[in-house]
């Protein structure tokens, strides 16, 4: 019993869930290589120096002892560093990693949709999906709340979205300093997926500086940070260096435009999209996505239409007797959302009993033309003396009157 | 994920030190051991050139070190290209998605009830107050009653299940339910199976006070009920003709029958719906819709988005919710207005079919069977 999982369907929203720690351990790693850069580097150079020096034989004991030991404590420091970082966040996220690919690796191996394993597996989905929605749509408590109780913590990016949030957190209050050193620890992808994000943020800060009449500031700010990105931006680089000319309750269209602060949005916006791409994250909610191809599979106009509604179905919780009262109101309302499934073959499904009605399990009307499977009938009739009731029209006839339908 | 499981094991085993390959905390020994025995050397004598070859090796050991880092980092790189090959495909975006406020309050509305219909009540507590969706105390503490009646099903006690049952007892006729039946068979297998050698006294008792009453809608099952004594103990039962007695699921079936039966009641589905319909969705729709738009794509033909999808997505029998019937000879969808109608032979195909295949006289010939019939005489069929 049960279909075959479709592995490469399950594992399409995966991505994500397997890349975040990767993308931790590729930042641990960098940490790490900066650590080694620092303090080797200037072990490396403080002998070469000695040496240099000794050569000319001008170096006191004392000065060599002391860049001895100087050179020992910076060797100290660095093991110290590198063993606490890969004992703590690098050995975590490594353990995370293995965490996850063990998780997906079940789906491989389940053979089919349903039973106990698939169910847990399933179960599991969803509340990390709860998870990251609940995350992205800021109810950090109830995220939290799942992950403890349901003992999913490694299997969930709650670490990540604090980040994010901290970071937004500053942009909403028109500071740029979090998300650009955000920047500069992903200076390297940034680069490759073409971000221009630090830009934004570059100009937003050069913005606050004429905004506060602070020219001179302005103009070396600029020279600093905005001159390097003139390859690819200079026509905006000269509109933003005419700012200075403007107030900030100019009128002027293009300068009113850079003083709105509506421009502080639009930066949390693209600092989400960067982190996002960054981290293989969809834009939308895991949730969403899931729910807009499993109710659009199931969406047909029958589940808007009183007479037809199933209370087994999912999407025919949309319009009820409660319609004027859209609290009341569950998938069904999301489900006008989407695109409505497509049918190329008939499928007949016996009102009474819910099972599919074939060759084996014949449709069978009433005179009046309502239409229920033969098991259903049968059983009916069987327990009334040869006499069938439909349940719609309520019309009763013996069980002989009933006709076979044949649907081709 | 074989691939990405081997790079991780490959990265594990250079990060950490043992005893095959040297790692860079080994190095950084190695150099700390040097320049302490640099200083001690340094203290009882002047610098020299054996001292000055001994600080040199420092650059060394820095160019050791960078050569682990690398090693480790094209390791995270081979990592890397392992999941990307294991995902080739990155997740669409639908933006804009369900952000109405509407939609968002049946969304959360919808998420409440998640909560609340598989038990967690204290996550569900902590969601209503972050999110400030209402949910009717009446609906709440109906929930709370289901999961009671489940945990005492699950600890074997059958009472407030069948309190239940037979407060609702028109209700559960109504949908010729077997719960009620089915309680009692359990406690009475329970009843049969519980003592050693079988006391088949009590066990008979209860079947005759509670079971009984049940034995002109279930006739056949009572009689096993009563006959698979014959074959006690455990053991014969199990390889008896009534094994399917002995099975643990005769009990452990409750509870989902339960469920079904108590949310049907409250007018609710059978399965929880955002399992349901985030199954299908995370269980290949979403890639298959993708491909279709892909392929829409490349046919340079489009489809608007709140119409209908341009694929079939395939559903397990148990996802069939609806009837759907299309002609076969126009392989349209019936609708209200295009309804199926049954020939007198009983092949079925829509209105607007029937009335293209009618011949003058208003005779049609079935398509499917050499039946001819007249026009008038079609059913409409409900289905």
């Amino acid at each position: 019993m049960g279909t075959k999982i479709n592995v490469d369907g399950v594992l399409l929203f995966e991505q994500p869930f397997a890349r975040v720690p990767y993308e931790n351990y590729r930042k641990v790693f960098r940490t790490s290589q900066k650590h080694v850069e620092r303090e080797l580097g200037a072990v490396q150079s403080t002998s070469a120096d000695l040496a240099n020096r000794a050569k000319n034989g001008k170096v006191g004991k004392e000065e060599v002892l002391n860049s001895i030991e100087g050179m020992i404590g910076r060797v100290e420091n660095l093991k110290r560093k590198l063993s606490e970082l890969h004992g703590g966040s690098g050995k975590a996220t490594q353990d995370v990693m293995r965490e996850r690919l063990h998780h997906l690796a079940t789906i491989e191996t389940l053979p089919a949709a349903s039973g106990p394993d698939f169910t847990r597996w399933a179960d599991t989905r969803l509340d990390r999906w709860l998870v990251d929605w609940a995350l992205r749509t800021g109810k950090e408590k109830t995220a939290r709340q799942i992950a403890k109780e349901k003992d999913i913590e490694t299997l969930v990016d709650i670490d990540l979205f604090m980040d994010i949030r901290r970071i937004e957190g500053a942009l909403n209050n028109h500071s740029c300093a979090e998300a650009l050193s955000w920047c500069n620890e992903n200076k390297t992808v940034l680069r490759k997926i073409k971000s221009t994000l630090e830009f934004e943020l570059r100009l937003q800060e050069y913005i606050e500086l004429s905004r506060a009449r602070k020219t001179q500031e302005a103009i070396a700010y600029s020279k600093k940070h905005l001159i390097t990105w003139q390859e690819t931006h200079l026509a905006q680089i000269r509109t933003a260096s005419a700012l200075l000319a403007f107030s900030p309750n100019t009128t002027c269209g293009p300068y009113k435009r850079l003083y709105d602060l509506s421009r502080w949005d639009t930066l949390v916006r693209s600092f989400r999209l960067a982190i996002y791409t960054l981290n293989t994250l969809p834009s939308e909610p895991l949730l969403y996505l899931s729910l807009y191809a499993g109710l659009a599979s199931l969406k047909l106009p029958a589940c808007y239409d009183p007479s037809t509604k199933n209370v087994d179905c999912p999407v025919c919780d949309g319009e009820d007797k409660n319609s004027k009262n859209p609290q009341g109101l569950g998938l069904g309302k999301l489900a006008e959302e989407v695109p409505q499934s497509h049918h190329a073959n008939s499928t007949i499904v016996c009102r009474i009993s819910g099972k599919i009605m074939d060759e084996d399990n014949m449709p069978m009307a009433f005179p009046g033309g309502y239409v229920y499977s033969r098991e259903a009938l049968e059983e009916m009739a069987a327990k009334n003396g040869g006499t069938v009731t439909c349940p719609r029209s309520g019309e009763a006839c013996e069980f002989s009157a009933l006709k076979k339908v044949f649907i081709s | 994920m074989e691939g990405p499981l081997k790079e991780l094991t490959k990265l594990e085993r250079l990060t950490v030190s043992s005893e095959k390959a040297l790692s860079i905390a080994d190095s950084l020994a190695s150099l700390l051991n040097l320049l302490q025995d640099a200083k001690q050397q340094y203290q009882d004598r002047d610098l020299d050139e054996g001292l000055l070859t001994l600080l040199s090796r420092t650059i060394e050991i820095k160019k050791e070190v960078d050569d682990r880092q690398k090693e480790v980092y094209s390791s995270i790189a081979r990592l890397g290209k392992a999941l990307d090959k294991k995902f080739p495909g990155s997740l669409p975006t639908y933006s804009r998605l369900f952000e109405s406020p509407n939609s968002l309050t049946a969304l959360e509305r919808t998420i409440a009830l998640h909560f609340l219909r598989t038990g967690q009540f204290e996550t569900a507590q902590t969601f209503l107050e972050e999110s400030g969706v209402d949910i009717s105390e009446q609906l709440r503490s109906q929930f709370i009653g289901l999961h009671q009646i489940l945990t005492a099903l699950r600890n074997r006690d059958i009472t407030p299940a069948l309190e239940w049952a037979s407060t609702n007892r028109e209700f559960l006729h109504s949908r010729s339910s077997p719960l009620e039946f089915h309680l009692h068979r359990s406690q009475y297998i329970r009843l049969l199976l519980a003592s050693h050698p079988p006391d088949t006294l009590s066990a008979l008792s209860y079947a005759k006070t509670s079971l009984s009453p049940f034995y002109k809608d279930h006739t056949t099952e009572f009689r096993r009920l009563l006959g698979c004594i014959v074959y006690l103990p455990l053991s014969r039962l199990q390889d008896s003709p009534y094994s399917d007695l002995a099975s643990p699921s005769l009990h452990f079936d409750l509870e989902p029958l339960f469920a079904k039966e108590y949310c049907a009641s409250l007018g609710m589905s059978r399965q929880v719906p955002l399992r349901v319909v985030g199954d299908i969705g995370g269980g290949g729709a979403l890639a298959r819709i993708e491909k279709g738009r892909k392929v829409m794509r490349e046919r340079k033909s489009e489809w608007s988005q709140t119409d209908e999808l341009p694929i079939e997505i395939p559903l397990p029998a148990e996802n069939r919710y609806h009837s759907i019937f299309a002609c076969p000879v126009s392989k349209e969808q019936a609708t209200e207005t295009n309804p199926p109608m049954m020939m007198t032979c009983g092949h079925v195909i829509t209105k607007d079919s029937l009335h293209k295949l009618s011949k003058p006289g208003g005779r049609v010939k079935c398509p499917y069977c050499p039946a001819e019939s007249q026009l008038g005489s079609a059913l409409r069929v409900y289905f």
